[in-house]
């Protein structure tokens, strides 16, 4: 897998979250394309040293958000975006973060006109490079 | 096969000590034979009357001097395996190792007995043997070989296999002092004494045999307590 | 199969007149990894040797693998792995030597490729005698040893006492190697909590040989919550919530440690104690271990004094 997943036990939130949100990560970020094959529970698990339950875990979430779909027997594969349909604990998910993102900005003293332009740009920034990558 | 292992271990384990054994026998042993046949220092056969009730090994003058060297040696080499059997595992706390086994307690127990017995035929048994030859190849003593003396010193052996036995019941047994551990400290001295006295060597058999069921019963039992 | 492969049933053992364990009720199901967490002297050797059959119980009964621990019989034992405290081994034998001693007793599962290929990773001499090695050389040893017939269930006595990370990763990944073949199961006692969160998926917490706690692992760290909580007015004197672990007070703040208590309990009884501003604050597995086997009115060693 052309990704690489740190997991620290202890932190904010539990292991198979890290796993499952780094692995979403890469799909966004291109890192991961649309039918590349996830590793096997077990690979995965033997690599990061944590319980194969937990790499389960993360994938079932995954599939869950519609990143991912399991083929019985062959794998986890890496769904086509244009089939996924964001539910309410996606966005609530996403909602959250973006409240983290919000608060911190906040506290660093930033007015909140200047924090919608911060992330305009950000965004118009992602979504280009993933047009140029495509290309 | 699995038993047999055990039995490899114990005895590979003890092997020092087995030839410690063996070499000191045979040293202190030889050298007190060799003086006697060397300067002749005993009297001749015939005239020699026994008027003790002991045992016949100290009537026969080339193996007058040694019968209490071959006792001595036998039972410090029971005390000895007893305690590496025994009692080292407790403080080197190997005893988990050992016990989680796909084999009975009693079978691992049968293996350190099998190995002691071994030890002491492999070593002491063949330096006795050798020594029972010399003793009358080289004496100026018009007599044969006689057999009841070679059987008396393996009775002398069999009672560091007693001691050994009490080693074990006091190491095996997580009791204080004064209930299991007593009854072998003052079970062996009689053990010991009662068979030196007898005359007869049916009796004397009988007495190691009585000793040995007592302690082995025992010891058995112990390790079956599973309290450690 | 069976799916329970461990279960204590009033597992209980005096040493005299001390109480080691006290009507230990574990279960652990096929497949999981449990890691048995207790401070020093909670009972948690005790309680592996009951189940192993070691020691006899005072009262109450265990059962491995469908069969009683008190009469485990050879053909079950060789199903399990076992790494002793301290792992404690012949001292006089070399690496081969008790290699081929330990052949013998698991005569259709000995993996002798899989015991040589540990011992060229760690670097290690077939000829080089047991008393000759490091603590940490001897633990990866009894962890090749442990893992070479691939047993069914593994139980692990505090396995990485006093070994340094890299070797304590090893006993990580062996555990995970185990535990990627079908059907295995590993019960381990530790007292790294951060390798507990790492690899387990159940914790039995025990302490002063009773047992506290015995959960998935995501069950615990939910269950255990610290909540922060400011008033402008005095803090409330009675804290009346259910699940109340400790509470510590300052002036103006409440610091809770709950077990149980859900979001909405506590935000209720946040508004209803008249508190300005509360937050759940993240714990680490650690922390959660220490407010959970604390005694109920305990103290930090050093008091932070106002000046």
């Amino acid at each position: 897998m052309g990704i690489w997943i740190q997991i620290s036990p202890g932190a904010d939130k539990p292991i198979y979250i890290q796993v499952a949100e780094q692995i979403a990560e890469a799909i966004a970020k291109n890192q991961l394309s649309v039918g590349d094959k996830l590793p096997a529970v077990r690979k995965l698990a033997a690599e990061l040293v944590i319980n194969p339950n937990t790499v389960a875990r993360s994938y079932t979430i995954l599939e869950q958000a519609g990143l991912v779909t399991t083929k019985t027997g062959s794998g986890t594969f890496v769904a086509d975006p244009k089939l996924r349909s964001s539910d309410a604990a996606d966005l609530n998910l996403l909602s959250e973060r973006i409240d983290t993102i919000i608060a911190r900005g906040l506290n660093l003293g930033l007015e909140p006109e200047n924090m919608v332009s911060l992330f305009k740009a950000r965004l118009e920034g992602f979504v280009k490079k993933q047009e140029s990558e495509i290309k | 096969m699995r038993f047999l292992m055990l039995v490899r271990k114990e005895l590979r384990q003890s092997l020092p000590w087995l030839l410690l054994g063996a070499v000191s026998l045979m040293a202190i042993a030889g050298c007190i034979l060799w003086l006697q046949v060397r300067y002749s220092i005993y009297d001749s056969y015939d005239s020699y009357r026994s008027t003790s009730r002991y045992f016949d090994i100290t009537r026969h003058p080339p193996l007058q001097a040694i019968g209490p060297v071959l006792l001595i040696t036998s039972l410090a080499l029971g005390l000895i395996l007893g305690i590496q059997h025994f009692w080292m595992p407790h403080f080197k706390q190997t005893w988990s190792f050992l016990l989680h086994r796909s084999v009975s307690r009693k079978t691992i127990f049968m293996a350190k007995l099998t190995a002691a017995a071994l030890g002491f035929v492999m070593s002491l048994g063949i330096v006795w043997l050798a020594l029972y030859f010399y003793g009358y190849h080289s004496a100026n003593v018009p007599a044969p070989p006689v057999l009841r003396v070679f059987v008396e010193g393996c009775i002398f052996m069999m009672l560091g296999l007693v001691v050994y036995l009490a080693t074990a019941v006091t190491g095996l047994s997580t009791a204080r002092w004064y209930t299991t551990k007593i009854f072998p400290l003052l079970f062996t001295p009689v053990v010991i004494v009662a068979t030196v006295c007898q005359w007869k060597l049916a009796g004397a058999f009988a007495v190691i045999i009585v000793g040995v069921v007592i302690l082995l019963s025992q010891a058995l039992e112990i390790i079956s307590n599973r309290e450690f | 199969m069976n799916d329970i492969v461990l279960e204590t049933k009033g597992l209980t053992k005096y040493y005299r007149r001390t109480l080691a364990v006290d009507h230990l009720d574990l279960k652990i199901p096929r497949g999981s990894i449990c890691g048995f967490v207790g401070r020093n002297g909670a009972g948690k050797t005790t309680a592996i040797k009951l189940i192993l059959g070691l020691l006899n119980p005072t009262t109450g009964s265990s059962t491995v693998l469908g069969c009683d621990s008190a009469e485990l019989k050879p053909s079950i034992r060789q199903r399990i792995g076992y790494v002793t405290e301290g792992h404690r081994l012949f001292r006089w034998m070399t690496i081969g030597e008790i290699e081929k001693f330990q052949r013998p007793f698991f005569p259709k599962q000995w993996d002798g490729k899989f015991f040589t290929d540990m011992i060229d990773y760690f670097e290690l001499s077939r000829k080089r005698k047991i008393k000759h090695l490091s603590n940490g050389q001897r633990a990866q040893v009894s962890l090749a040893l442990a893992l070479a017939p691939h047993p069914e269930l593994l139980i692990m006595d505090d396995p990485t006492l006093g070994l340094d990370a890299a070797i304590r990763r090893q006993f990580l990944e062996g555990m995970i190697g185990l535990i990627t073949r079908q059907g295995k199961t590993i019960l381990f006692s530790s007292h790294i909590l951060g390798d507990v969160e790492r690899v387990a998926d159940r914790i039995a917490v025990i302490d002063k040989g009773v047992l506290r706690a015995n959960c998935s692992l995501e069950q615990f760290q939910k269950a255990v919550k610290k909540v922060m909580l400011s008033f402008t007015d005095s803090v409330p004197a009675e804290i009346d919530i259910d699940g109340l672990l400790h509470c510590r007070r300052s002036q103006k703040e409440l610091e809770l440690v709950l077990v149980g208590a859900d979001e909405e309990q506590i935000t209720a009884w946040a508004q209803k104690s008249g508190a300005d501003k509360h937050q759940i604050t993240k714990m680490t597995l650690e922390d959660q271990f220490i407010e959970y086997t604390a005694p109920p009115d305990h103290k930090k060693l050093f008091q932070w004094e106002e000046l």
